[in-house]
């Protein structure tokens, strides 16, 4: 710790491998090849898995996005070294929106309250078509992907301006964006959870969903993060800038937001375990049968229990190859918590887990760390002239 | 009445411990003072100060403290005592039935038991950090008034030295002024 501290302050330039590049390209390939075989044999499934993994990676981009926000709109001082890094996840968010509109075309497939024969005959539908509707769904995706991208660029472009100029004036007004980005991510992210994810069941509904999907979004960018951090720093491009003690407040968060996530998913479990409404248990009742009891079980043992007790002790936080491994597991349990919430509503009796779902994650990922790793090859790692530099070159934690 | 209160007070009274004090006048020769003084092979020393120093710690090479072990013993016995409870108090001693739910239903019970692991962890944390820390101080012995808002010291009791080498030591780390006192 103290050694790492002493070297020599000195940030690297990334380059992409052609190795990296041939994988990531595989990864697409597969991704193309999954939906393209899928449409053809099981357009259903195939959409199912697309939304997974459409929204798994939205979600990490907004969190870069999310993130960066935060710290601007606390004036932090110890993340500045980290924050490039995570504004890198934001440069998948226009290919988000891409996904989204190709996602416009399988739609129909998966929500019921498309079908205008079934919503005229549903009164609870046709109750709720004033926002489950095609036009409001589309308005609703237009505008949120555009404020999104707005704010993305202007937060990661002023800060990438800031390399160059060191005007202290955009630190200053990154604050008042962030602020703004951050009031409207609170309400956009929940309906954006309401209307892909939730709408899969229609009838049901729980109003601490978009936190349910907030605090999971959180966990994942904090395990993304600190494997990005982890893997620099293997090349040796972050010596001085990034150290142990940024790594152990980054466990840190991880560790709050594992305890975060669990306080609300069991918010929302008690409530309508207690209230016993049939309206409200029939999203419970099909996940606390047959096969599916096991991916339940994981899922509180494998999103809460397990990185809980890897993560309490100071060692855990501060030993990169403990911290990558949890890392890894909980980037897994986030797509189960995906699965969780949208299979049960069309495979009520046993999960279904195949090429599908594998292949489609793998091209969205490669798609993912493509765009990340190409934006970390054109920027600086760190940004260099905030400054915020020197308390986070000094960051230091005691406990 | 005079003199009880000064007997009670001689009783409550924190009593020092005899050993020698050194006064620096700037932090950075206290932290460097402090180096000097564990690599004399000076084990055990306070340092004092009116505000927290960045560094101290390590430069004394103050070990980590065990209380993180102590909270987590005590939140693990208060969670098994909340299981205890809420089941003993609802299944056992009191059963009442309640919207047609088991007895001892778990999930009613996983807030009581969550506040019973923070409570009894908070509580035995600040109480182990308290007798730990040997406080409260009744009337402690002072070194010096001014260690309160532009002095620093290092004090080195008696059972962690000779005293008269210490004395030499803490005036070649250039002390301001060595004085054999209590603390």
């Amino acid at each position: 710790m103290a050694n790492e501290n002493a070297k020599p302050a000195q940030v690297g330039r990334y380059v992409v491998s052609t190795e990296l590049k041939t994988v990531f390209s595989i990864l697409m390939f597969l991704g193309v090849a999954g939906l393209v075989v899928g449409l053809i044999h099981d357009p259903q499934r195939v959409w199912m898995a697309y939304l997974l993994a459409f929204f798994y990676f939205t979600s990490l981009a907004l969190g870069g996005v999310f993130f960066a926000a935060l710290q601007h709109a606390t004036k932090a001082g110890w993340s500045v070294n980290v924050r490039r890094l995570t504004e890198a996840l934001t440069s998948f968010l226009p290919f988000a929106a891409l996904a989204a509109a190709v996602f416009l075309i399988g739609a129909p497939k998966l929500y019921e309250w498309l079908d205008k024969a079934k919503v005229a005959a549903d009164p609870i539908l046709s109750g709720k078509a004033a926002y489950l509707g095609a036009t409001s769904f589309v308005v609703r995706l237009v505008l949120f992907f555009g404020v999104w991208l707005y704010f993305a660029k202007v937060l990661v472009g002023k800060s990438i301006a800031q390399d160059s100029s060191g005007d202290e004036n955009i630190t200053h007004s990154l604050n008042r964006y962030s602020i703004a980005f951050l009031m409207f991510f609170a309400i956009s992210y929940s309906l954006f959870a309401v209307d892909f994810l939730m709408s899969v069941e229609p009838h049901w509904y729980s109003t601490i969903y978009g936190v349910y999907l907030f605090a999971g979004l959180f966990q994942a960018t904090m395990a993304f993060l600190i494997l990005v951090i982890l893997y620099l720093k293997k090349q040796n491009l972050l010596n001085g800038y990034v150290t142990e003690d940024h790594l152990h407040d980054l466990g840190k968060l991880l560790f709050a937001m594992t305890v975060f996530w669990a306080y609300i998913a069991f918010s929302q479990y008690m409530l309508i375990w207690y209230a016993n409404l049939p309206e409200e248990t029939k999203f419970i009742i099909p996940r606390c049968e047959g096969l599916w009891i096991p991916v339940s079980l994981l899922l509180l043992i494998g999103k809460f229990v397990v990185p809980f007790i890897a993560l309490l002790p100071r060692w855990a936080k501060r030993t990169p190859v403990h911290l990558a491994a949890v890392s890894i597991w909980v980037l897994a349990m986030q797509y189960l918590d995906l699965y969780w919430l949208v299979y049960p509503a069309y495979f009520k009796h046993a999960p279904r887990f195949g090429l599908y779902e594998v292949t489609i994650f793998a091209g969205f990922l490669g798609l993912f760390l493509f765009t990340v790793s190409r934006f970390l090859s054109r920027n600086n790692l760190v940004p260099i002239k905030d400054p915020r530099i020197h308390e986070s070159l000094h960051h230091h934690v005691t406990y | 009445m005079a003199d009880l209160i000064t007997k009670i007070e001689s009783l409550v009274r924190t009593r020092g411990q005899k050993g020698v004090a050194g006064i620096w006048t700037d932090e950075h020769e206290l932290v460097e003072a402090a180096r000097k003084t564990r690599e004399a092979g000076i084990k055990k020393f306070e340092a004092i100060s009116p505000y927290p120093i960045h560094g101290i710690d390590e430069a004394m090479k103050i070990p980590r403290s065990y209380i993180p072990y102590i909270t987590f013993i005590a939140g693990l016995s208060g969670c098994t005592f909340g299981v205890w409870f809420t089941w003993w108090t609802s299944a056992v001693d009191w059963p009442l039935l309640i919207g047609g739910k088991p007895m001892w239903s778990l999930p009613a019970f996983i807030p009581v038991i969550f506040e019973c692991t923070i409570l009894i962890g908070a509580l035995t944390t600040v109480a182990s950090m308290l007798v730990i820390n040997g406080l409260p101080k009744v009337d402690p012995p002072v070194i010096d008034p001014d260690l309160t808002s532009h002095k620093f010291a290092l004090f080195v009791p008696e059972s962690s030295g000779d005293t008269a080498k210490i004395e030499q030591l803490f005036k070649s780390f250039g002390a301001k002024d060595v004085r054999r006192t209590e603390f």
